[in-house]
């Protein structure tokens, strides 16, 4: 049975050595040393057949048995070192999260391209075209077309900037519908955007260039009540769903009636811009009879409902182009 | 115009409070600009529509409000029991040794076209002093200064009936004779104001047997004006052309309460009531007589118009149907004349309703009354269509797009620009972008032209950011510039970059000069642009701008055409406009890179055979471009040779003086095959041959 305790105590004593191992070198040391081809439990093995035979078998099995229990020690050993160095490690390679990240910088859009492009997309939900026209016009297509005939009154609203006597920065992107309505069939819905120019001088809600939005729906059934609701949809979509619109009269040469739009806003109306049902002569001159055809129109600067809606106090600031102004949109 | 509240009330019944009647302004289109309150009463400032001369008098204002209310007028000169009684001249005027006026004023109108209609009116004995305070109070609270009775009377009709009036000391006109006329050439006048002003043939005046006396419809002259002494008033009231009007007002830099009366039209067929009226008013308020025989010139009377308004137009134009008597009550109430047959309105005008010249209008006036808040919001019953943008639009929005991803910031700089700004550019004076289109009429001194390039603003841009402490300045701009052609003007479209300072935010521990903005950045920039738009061709080689680097300039080409330049900031400049040395700006034809972009690509298969790496130095003469060699290993390591890549730039130590080594990641891969080493050493034996013989080149891999 000596042999027997031996192998007790062998057990316990490798035992003992696996659990006291700090280091994976040590560990493989050990396996070697107990496991190895030239190893204890190896050697025992080659002297089996000295044991007396009826204990063989018994024998045996404990050395196997004592075999599996070392390599169990062993890997369990390994893994618990493993585990440990991975987390010695990880606590090694903390870094300060709370210092500033590396950002790449973004780019961005001015708010005023970015406005007009919204105006832009809800008039294309509502199948309008979008198109563009130039920003020096004739007389003809900025104003008589458009029913204003020189020496007309409204005229004075609308200082221009001549370049010729019969050339200048286009007053009005209205002046794009005169273009297109130009042997086109009728139906047409058309929208606009682009530069337009005044000669007032700057203040803070006043530039001599500012932006303005344009657009016009002809067809045989085209009514005033049509405008009100394509306007209001635009409105809802652009304030916000609680948005209310108001049309009250107003003035304008080349439409009959014509409508100033209002907008709800944050509990105030802001005038949004004109409108109204084109002018039988601005068909006429068109080459489309007004007899068969109706056609609505309106048309606003961009630059009030923006600073309006962003709460922008100065209408300078968009041609500014500080970055901290234009990075906050 | 102000239009004060009691006196107001004259005229029309006003059952709603003040914001009662402010709300019903709006609502009939007379803007409330300003509301003054009174403990009993207010003043409102109207907007009124240009084409509304009828409504810049209170009766108009009036007929208005009455109308909305479907009621009436009360007119001033029925109230005042129509047209006054006129009195005979007395006796004993001729007894008493003045100059005696037994008959009408001697009146010629030699330009009937100006001045279709022309009445004066002899008002003898008045006493010149101040008004009453009930007249003086009512042009204060409009805006009129009080300054006599008999100046004050034609104010204050004016006001009420929205006809100018003028009243000349009848004993200080030469000849006692009223002349309706064309300045002659050179004529000077002093006016009211005390202005000495020229006139010229396009200006109609008054005047008497010698010289001018006024300007007609816009300012009086100082010679005739009524004083303490003037006993004898000859009333003028007349109709004159309103363009002629607002071209003389425009010229002599004018604008009166007269004058903006006449040029939006005044009631014709009333000049004779507002000159009966202001006479009674004068006999009232100072103590007057008025002679019988008005002088009435109206060579030829403006018939009364009739419009027929056929009511289904209503509801074809407003989208709502409205009773057809409530129609044929509205435009009554306005004082039109209607007669009703079967489904037409026969509509008579007034004759102060110039402005109602077709149906149209009438509709306007209906539905203004009836409310635009009562027609309903509809959508359009029309053939569906899909919602399209202009092509060009599709590929600038592709334009922007791409040079935002490369995290550059959108601005908007103003198109009308200085000369200068093209002399901080070291333009020569025969430089096309000195060509400018030039405004007439400036706004601001300087800014006199369209600009010919976006640069000036892009560096404005930069000046003004940096100034604030803002250095790290990426921006472009798409815009249009402004070029002279064929007497017409061009609008090219451009595209405008510049970048200086810092590329990435955040950068502690970052060695400075690896962040700043450097040409390569610009260069990759306008590479990536090409790339996301997939123009083809596209080539940069070294150019020369006068605003850029000499030695720091490219073009960019595409099928052999320039089509823009990019470089460094001429240093001149940069110290001129206060930016850094390190300053890259860039403008190209943008018109022409949409023209060459394909925004449908086509897919190409993914490889599917690993590539084989290799890296190669070549040493060659440092003047020889980059590109060449570039190029050079491109043309020989074709078909396997997939992609060239720069990673090491180095002249010094080991290279001989005056060249220098570049280093190349070389790809290879074949889409049928992996390929073998001995695959790839064919290739590479070619193209260092290739470098060896074209560029004199030592190769080493």
């Amino acid at each position: 049975m000596d042999a027997h305790l031996d192998l007790e105590k062998l057990g316990r004593e490798a035992e003992g050595a696996i659990a006291a191992t700090k280091e994976p070198e040590d560990l493989e040391r050990i396996r070697r040393h107990y496991l190895g081809r030239r190893g204890v439990l190896a050697g025992l093995t080659a002297r089996l057949p000295q044991i007396d035979a009826p204990e063989r078998p018994e024998y045996g099995q404990r050395l196997n048995a004592l075999r599996d229990r070392l390599i169990q020690a062993i890997d369990d050993k390994e893994a618990s070192l493993r585990l440990r160095a991975t987390s010695t490690r990880l606590d090694a390679e903390k870094i300060d999260v709370t210092l500033p990240g590396r950002r790449r910088r973004l780019g961005r859009r001015h708010i005023l391209g970015r406005t007009l492009q919204e105006v832009q997309d809800i008039f294309l939900g509502m199948g309008f075209e979008i198109v563009e026209g130039p920003e020096v016009e004739s007389e003809e297509f900025n104003f008589e077309r458009l029913n204003m005939p020189r020496d007309h009154p409204a005229r004075d609203a609308q200082d221009s900037f001549y370049i010729t006597d019969d050339l200048l920065l286009r007053t009005q992107s209205t002046a794009v519908d005169a273009r297109i309505m130009i042997g086109r069939p009728p139906p047409m819905r058309v929208l606009t955007t682009g530069r337009c120019y005044r000669r007032d001088a700057s203040d803070p809600t006043h530039m001599p260039i500012f932006h303005q939005v344009d657009g016009f729906m002809v067809g045989e059934r085209i009514t005033m009540a049509d405008l009100k609701g394509v306007l209001a949809a635009f409105a809802r979509q652009f304030f916000g769903p609680a948005t209310a619109t108001k049309f009250v009269p107003s003035y304008f040469p080349f439409t009959e009636p014509s409508a100033e739009t209002l907008v709800s806003f944050r509990g105030t109306w802001m005038e949004l811009g004109g409108c109204g049902m084109f002018h039988p002569r601005v068909l006429e001159v068109a080459g489309l009879d007004p007899e068969r055809y109706s056609a609505f129109a309106f048309g606003w600067g961009v630059e009030r409902p923006a600073m309006v809606r962003y709460g922008i106090p100065d209408l300078r600031l968009f041609w500014e182009n500080d970055l901290r102004f234009l990075g906050q949109f | 115009m102000k239009v004060l509240l009691s006196w107001l009330r004259d005229y029309v019944d006003i059952p709603s409070s003040v914001d009662g009647l402010a709300e019903r302004f709006e609502m009939l289109g007379l803007g409330v600009e300003g509301l003054d309150r009174f403990a009993d009463d207010a003043v409102f400032d109207l907007e009124l529509p240009a084409n509304r001369g009828d409504l810049m008098s209170l009766v108009g204002v009036a007929r208005e409000v009455a109308a909305s209310l479907r009621g009436s007028v009360r007119s001033p000169i029925a109230a005042a029991g129509g047209v006054p009684r006129l009195d005979a001249p007395t006796a004993g005027e001729a007894a008493q040794g003045v100059s005696p006026v037994s008959g009408p004023a001697s009146v010629e109108v030699h330009d009937p076209e100006l001045c279709p209609r022309y009445t004066a009116t002899m008002v003898l004995d008045v006493t010149v002093g101040p008004s009453p305070q009930w007249m003086a109070h009512r042009l204060d609270a409009s805006g009129i200064r009080s300054i006599n009775s008999v100046v004050d009377v034609t104010n204050y009709v004016m006001l009420e009936l929205g006809q100018p009036l003028h009243a000349f000391d009848y004993d200080r006109l030469g000849g006692r004779r009223v002349i309706v006329r064309r300045a002659h050439d050179g004529e000077r006048l002093v006016t009211l104001d005390g202005i000495e002003r020229d006139l010229s043939p396009q200006t109609l005046v008054i005047a008497d047997s010698v010289r001018a006396v006024g300007v007609a419809g816009v300012i009086g002259g100082a010679d005739s004006e009524i004083g303490s002494a003037t006993s004898r008033v000859l009333l003028e009231a007349a109709a004159f052309a309103p363009a002629s009007i607002r071209r003389t007002s425009k010229r002599l830099g004018v604008r009166t309460e007269s004058s903006a009366r006449f040029e939006r039209g005044i009631d014709i067929a009333g000049v004779p009531a507002a000159a009966a009226r202001a006479a009674g008013l004068l006999r009232e308020v100072a103590g007057g007589r008025v002679l019988p025989d008005v002088v009435d010139v109206y060579p030829h009377p403006v018939p009364p118009r009739t419009l027929d308004l056929r009511w289904t137009r209503v509801a074809r134009l407003l989208g709502v149907d409205i009773p057809m008597s409530d129609g044929e009550v509205i435009l009554v109430s306005l004082g039109f004349t209607v007669a009703r047959t079967d489904g037409v309105l026969r509509v008579g005008v007034p004759s102060h309703r110039r402005d109602v010249e077709r149906e149209e209008d009438l509709i306007e006036d209906v539905a203004r009354h009836y409310g635009y808040e009562h027609i309903p919001e509809a959508m359009p019953v029309e053939r569906t269509a899909t919602g399209t943008r202009a092509p060009v639009l599709v590929t600038e929005e592709a334009a922007r797009s791409a040079l935002i991803r490369a995290g550059l910031t959108e601005v908007l700089t103003v198109s009308i620009t200085d000369p200068e700004s093209l002399d901080v550019l070291r333009l020569p004076a025969a430089h096309p972008w000195r060509q400018a289109v030039r405004l007439k009429n400036p706004l601001v001194g300087e800014q006199t032209q369209m600009r010919t390039t976006l640069l000036p603003g892009l560096l404005e841009t930069a000046r003004t950011n940096i100034s604030r402490r803002v250095h790290d300045v990426q921006v472009f701009e798409l815009g249009r510039v402004f070029l002279p052609r064929d007497g017409r003007v061009a609008e090219p479209r451009r595209l405008g970059i510049l970048m200086t300072g810092s590329i990435t935010d955040g950068t502690w521990n970052s060695p400075a000069e690896s962040l700043a903005v450097t040409f390569y950045h610009l260069k990759g920039v306008a590479e990536a642009l090409v790339a996301e738009l997939r123009v083809a061709g596209a080539v940069f080689d070294a150019g020369q701008a006068p605003w850029l680097h000499p030695g720091r300039a490219a073009v960019l080409r595409v099928a052999g055409d320039s089509i823009g330049l990019l470089g460094e900031l001429h240093p001149d400049i940069a110290v001129a406009f206060d930016v850094p040395a390190a300053t890259y700006v860039a403008e190209f034809d943008l018109d022409r890179l949409l023209a060459e972009s394909t925004l449908a690509p086509q897919y190409r298969p993914l490889p599917r055979y690993p590539a084989v790496r290799r890296d190669l130095a070549v040493v060659v003469d440092e003047q020889i471009p980059a590109q060449a060699v570039a190029d050079a290993i491109a043309g020989a390591g074709r078909p396997l040779l997939e992609s060239v890549e720069l990673f090491d730039v180095y002249t010094g130590a080991q290279i001989p003086s005056g060249r220098r080594s570049l280093a190349y990641a070389l790809t290879f891969r074949s889409p049928d095959r992996t390929l073998s080493a001995g695959d790839v050493d064919v290739v590479i034996a070619a193209i260092r041959a290739a470098l060896e013989r074209d560029l004199q080149a030592q190769v080493r891999d």
